[in-house]
């Protein structure tokens, strides 16, 4: 019998055993070993992101913010204080928590269309700051210098060994977003999405919840940010770029939102294309349009769904 | 710093004011007509002035004549994008047609960088525009003066047009209900390819007036696409004189921000408008219904 029931557990689990030996040796698929840790950061960042987006319905464009201020305030403290390096992505959490603390809470009490507008407007707010603060962030040229501190007597000087800290926080993050998901409180956040209406009338504070998954997304963010500055070894002034909020967007529709797991694969699935696509053509950004728009208009629910849809289903 | 600098620079916020009146009208009219906020907005500014450079430096035509053809043309790509693209989502949720907007915008950035080089390019003010004038009280560039005469009669003959005419009042009801005037046997979907129209040539038009200010470059148009959302968010979406306020009010911040405090000059605009959020979230004239 405990035979069986570890074969049912294997059977229903079947594309999760197909995926771990993928993700183990995922960096010596791609063209070089730190590509693989870029696409999981971006993976860090859209499934934090999917549940603001796909969970709550809250259409962030800000969250280049949390992205970008997380990658500078880890670098810096990794620059200046010498610090630890988990000391250096949580400073990075905190200062991206308190920033979207302050966001969210002059955000989340305006509605739809707005609530895009005024995270966009803000987005713009911190690039400026950035550009302009320029002693301390290094400007147009960015941040450079960002060392990569050892854990222990774990050096991680190797893109390799980075890749499997990558892909352990990837895997603590994933349980996470699915513990939180599947809780009460990850239900009540998609009643806001389907009728935010009777979710207020049944007692829910509908602005309390959206705030609090606004901070989880952000939280995500920094983390990615982070991850990025270590990866980079560097923060370049694009992570605070409208742009970045808008790659995040894109990643979410060609995965499928409100899955997470889409969201996963759409981010790693743009990151490698963009590495591929741009070693034959300088006009990675011309393609990405093409994609964002043939995207919203023919793969709204995410491209495995869609594929499988057309490919299985003729209609 | 003496009173005649002030004023000139006053003045200078006004005229900055204009483009942003141009563009958050278009705006706000589309977004109260097809519920979407349009992302492309700055790249159709950034073709208008694309459209002045070619018509005027490339075929050397004339600047008057440029004026009047790129909004024209502007206008009529945006009917294109509106009845080709915009149109199969509007039964869905309205966040995709934004984000379709915002695709559209990448894109119409990126080929126009691949047609003219990502360089900037110099735009000349017409011969007869240079120089100031004597206003009695202080001297003024001839060309500034111009963009202000332009702003206000459009936004006086827009007015009139909303409020006066037959197509103006079938605007506004569908503006409130766009269903209901479908009901009514007006065809709706021909108004909302007008109306997108008519925003993409006013914010064409504020590209062409704008050319000879600045040199322009495929990416002109971000920059002043979120100064023109911060613009709406102060003014209040749905409200033609929120528009207006809230354009004066970005373009004396700007102006004056750069006189006083340079470094915090392009933060101004957005702490105002967490203080307007903070105060009064809907914007200083925006309607509830919008807000809702």
């Amino acid at each position: 019998m405990e035979a069986l029931g570890i074969l049912s557990f294997i059977r229903n689990r079947w594309v999760v055993f197909l995926l771990i030996p993928l993700f183990i040796s995922l960096p010596f698929l791609t063209p070089h070993h730190s590509l693989a840790s870029e696409m999981l950061i971006f993976a860090i960042f859209a499934m934090g992101y999917d549940i603001l987006f796909g969970y709550t319905g809250l259409l962030s464009f800000g969250h280049a913010i949390f992205f970008g201020a997380g990658a500078y305030t880890s670098g810096l403290i990794l620059i200046k204080l010498q610090a630890p390096l988990f000391v250096g992505l949580l400073g990075g959490i905190f200062v991206s928590l308190m920033i979207a603390l302050i966001i969210g809470f002059l955000s989340v009490r305006i509605k739809g269309i707005y609530f895009v507008m005024v995270t966009l407007a803000f987005c713009q707010m911190f690039y400026f700051i950035a550009l302009k603060w320029s002693g301390l962030t290094g400007g147009d040229n960015g941040l450079h210098g960002v060392p990569r501190p050892s854990i222990g007597p774990i050096h991680l000087d190797s893109e390799i060994r980075l890749y499997y800290l990558v892909l352990m926080l990837f895997v603590l993050c994933l349980l996470l977003a699915l513990r939180i998901v599947r809780s009460p409180f990850g239900r009540a956040l998609q009643s806001l999405k389907s009728n935010e209406d009777r979710a207020k009338s049944i007692g829910f504070n509908t602005n309390h919840f959206k705030l609090i998954s606004f901070l989880i997304s952000a939280f995500f963010g920094a983390l990615a940010g982070g991850l990025y500055a270590l990866h980079l070894n560097f923060v370049p002034l694009e992570t605070l770029n409208i742009m970045t909020s808008g790659d995040v967007v894109i990643m979410s529709i060609i995965g499928g939102i409100g899955t997470l797991y889409g969201p996963i694969f759409g981010a790693m699935l743009l990151v490698y294309l963009k590495n591929l696509l741009s070693a034959w053509t300088e006009q990675w950004n011309f393609i990405m349009g093409i994609l964002f728009i043939t995207s919203v208009l023919t793969l709204r629910r995410g491209i495995l769904v869609e594929v499988k849809q057309r490919l299985f289903h003729k209609r | 710093m003496d009173i005649q600098f002030i004023f000139i620079q006053l003045f200078n916020g006004l005229a900055l004011g204009s483009f942003y009146i141009l563009l958050s009208l278009g705006l706000t009219i589309i977004f109260g007509m097809l519920g979407v906020v349009n992302f492309a907005h700055g790249a159709l500014y950034m073709l208008g002035a694309y459209c002045g450079y070619t018509l005027v430096q490339v075929c050397s035509g004339n600047f008057w004549m440029a004026v009047i053809l790129s909004p024209l043309i502007v206008g009529f790509i945006g009917m294109v994008m509106e009845s080709t693209l915009l149109r199969k989502l509007y039964d869905l949720p309205h966040f995709y047609n934004l984000l379709l907007t915002f695709g559209l915008m990448i894109f119409i950035e990126e080929l126009i960088q691949i047609i003219y080089s990502p360089m900037g390019k110099p735009f000349n003010t017409p011969k007869e525009l240079l120089g100031s004038i004597d206003l009695g009280f202080m001297l003024f560039p001839k060309y500034r003066l111009l963009i202000l005469g332009v702003t206000t009669l459009l936004a006086i003959g827009i007015w009139f047009f909303l409020v006066k005419t037959k197509l103006g009042a079938i605007i506004r009801a569908g503006t409130d209900d766009s269903e209901m005037v479908d009901a009514l046997g007006i065809d709706i979907s021909k108004i909302f390819t007008l109306v997108f129209g008519m925003g993409a040539g006013l914010a064409g038009l504020a590209g062409v007036l704008a050319a000879p200010l600045q040199n322009i470059f495929p990416y002109m148009g971000m920059g002043i696409l979120t100064e023109t959302f911060v613009v709406v968010i102060i003014g209040g979406m749905g409200s033609i004189f929120g528009s207006i306020l809230g354009g004066i009010i970005v373009g004396e911040l700007i102006t004056m921000g750069v006189i006083f405090w340079p470094p915090l000059a392009n933060t101004l605009i957005y702490i105002f408008m967490a203080a307007v959020l903070l105060l009064r979230p809907r914007g200083l004239f925006g309607r509830v219904k919008f807000f809702e």
